[in-house]
Parts: C-alpha cells; structure tokens; sequence
C-alpha cells in the first residue's frame, strides 16, 4: 500500500508570513515528516515484567515521567504510566518490536498511518508553540517530550534538539490539518519557511 | 484558570484536564443486594459542598489517567492530588 501523508495536499514551499529583511537562519523552519513508523507499546496492568530490561533498537525504555530514550534513528517517548510511543526511521523495527514484546504482557499498535507528525525549527520554535499551548516551555529541555494541547488540538510534544530548537509535533492524522494551520499562523510574526 | 498537579506529568493547566465528578462516591459491592433508594443514590444524587471537596479529573490531553483532586469549591484552592488508587485525607 502507498502511503499518503496527511499534509500531502495542503503544504505549500516557500517563505512566508514576515521574512523579508530577515536571515533565513531566523526564520521558523516547517515540514511535515511522513515514512516514520509510530508504534504504542502498552504493558498491562496484570504485568510483572520489569520493562527495563527491555530494549529495542539498543534502547532501553524508561518509566521516567516525561523522557525519551533515543538514538540517530530510534525514539522511545514515555507517554504515560505504563505507556511509551516509538518513532524510528527503521520501518523493519516493527517485527523486533512484536517480538520482544508478548500479547500477555502488551498491547503492541502500529499508528504509522493514524498520525500527522510537523518538525518545527528555529530559534523561535518555543515561541510558536507559546501561543497555543499552556504548558511552560522554560523548562522543556532536549530528549524531553509531552503530551498537551495546541489551540484544542491534543498533541505530542518532542524537543529532539537545542539551540536551535528542533521539536517534533504528532496529532491525529483527521487533526493534521487544523495542527499545521495553527502552527503558520502562530509563525505569521516571526516568518516561517515551509521545506 | 485552574493549575492542576498531575501525579504523573507534573503541573499543568486546567485546559488540558476533564472534570469526572464526586471522588468519594464508592459502587456498592457486586452481588449484594441493595435497595432500590441506594441504587439510586449512588447512581444520581450528589452533594454541593462548600469548601474542601475531593474530585475526579481526567488528565484527558496528557497521561489520559484519571487523578483524585482536592479542592476548595468556594476559593477554587488546590490542596493535594493523587493516584486514583491513592485516599486523600
């Protein structure tokens, strides 16, 4: 099956909003990321396995609230107690990922095609996010992640690099389109270019 | 608006919570026979305090894990949360 993203027909390259008489090293830097593969790894309840000693791709998961464990490829983000997100370059991963982990322990879903996923770039990027979201972004640091909401719309939250700042949104696929109209208008002052 | 201490993911804002009801309305035990008047009083009555009052809050845009809130109804003040499986005194 060909997979289409969800911004497929929406994004427009280019610079827009005010980015005249601007570097373009200052300017908010917008793409839509798609061909990643997204897994939710859920352990049960009545499970009594120590999901540290775990690992997929070489990573070790952690019940650390609000982390992500990671490599070049590979990011395991706590979701929630119990309750991790994968995002890997590594599409294969999915098959070591069902593997490792049983049906008696986890619930294992493949949400590759169920979500919108936007990286946003620049020395503005926490600023952007500001504007729509009420969490405290002074205290968001690299390989943190959290979920919120931007202007209604539930979202997660993946600082993956600092100075610039390169943060990675995921929404619901139905919800791609609000999320990146949003995030350019919120970019409108700062200018933003669309890659 | 209202910051809320989620156990879990740390203090947030109101906006991304769901306000669940009453915490300290227990089911009756399953299998035992109950009157119809606690039935029903379980199913629909509630009070209306005033002042210190423990809630449900569903963290529904973060954890998504249901919390139990203390707070006051009159001045809206949030004195502790916890785990759902947790008592608050």
């Amino acid at each position: 099956m060909t997979a289409i993203s969800p911004l497929s027909n929406i994004i427009k390259k280019g610079l827009f909003g005010d980015y005249e008489n601007k570097n373009e090293n200052d300017l908010v830097k917008i793409k839509e990321l798609n061909d990643l593969l997204i897994v939710q790894i859920v352990q049960y309840q009545s499970s009594k396995l120590e999901i540290e000693n775990l690992k997929v791709d070489n990573i070790n998961f952690s019940r650390e609230a609000l982390t992500t464990a990671c490599n070049d490829n590979t990011r395991i983000l706590w979701f929630a107690p119990r309750n991790w997100m994968l995002v890997s370059k590594k599409k294969e991963l999915i098959n070591n990922v069902k593997k490792t982990f049983n049906d008696s322990d986890f619930a294992v879903t493949d949400l590759s095609q169920s979500r919108t996923i936007i990286e946003i770039c620049g020395k503005n990027s926490k600023e952007v996010l500001k504007k729509g979201c009420p969490f405290n972004f002074n205290i968001l640091k690299k390989n943190m992640c959290l979920n919120s909401i931007f202007n209604g719309v539930t979202i997660t939250i993946d600082l993956i690099e600092e100075n610039p700042d390169r943060i990675r949104l995921f929404a619901l696929r139905s919800f791609g389109e609000s999320l990146y109209h949003s995030i350019t208008d919120a970019s409108l002052e700062f200018g933003y270019k669309i890659d | 608006m209202l910051h809320i201490k989620c156990p879990h993911c740390g203090l947030r804002s109101q906006n991304e919570f769901s306000y669940g009801g009453d915490g300290t309305i227990k089911r009756p035990e399953l299998n035992k026979e109950i009157s119809d008047q606690d039935w029903n009083n379980f199913v629909y009555n509630r009070k209306s305090p005033r002042g210190k009052h423990v809630e449900l809050w569903q963290h529904i845009s973060g954890c998504r894990q249901w919390i139990k809130v203390q707070r006051d109804t009159v001045t809206h003040e949030i004195f502790q949360t916890a785990d759902v499986k947790q008592d608050i005194k």
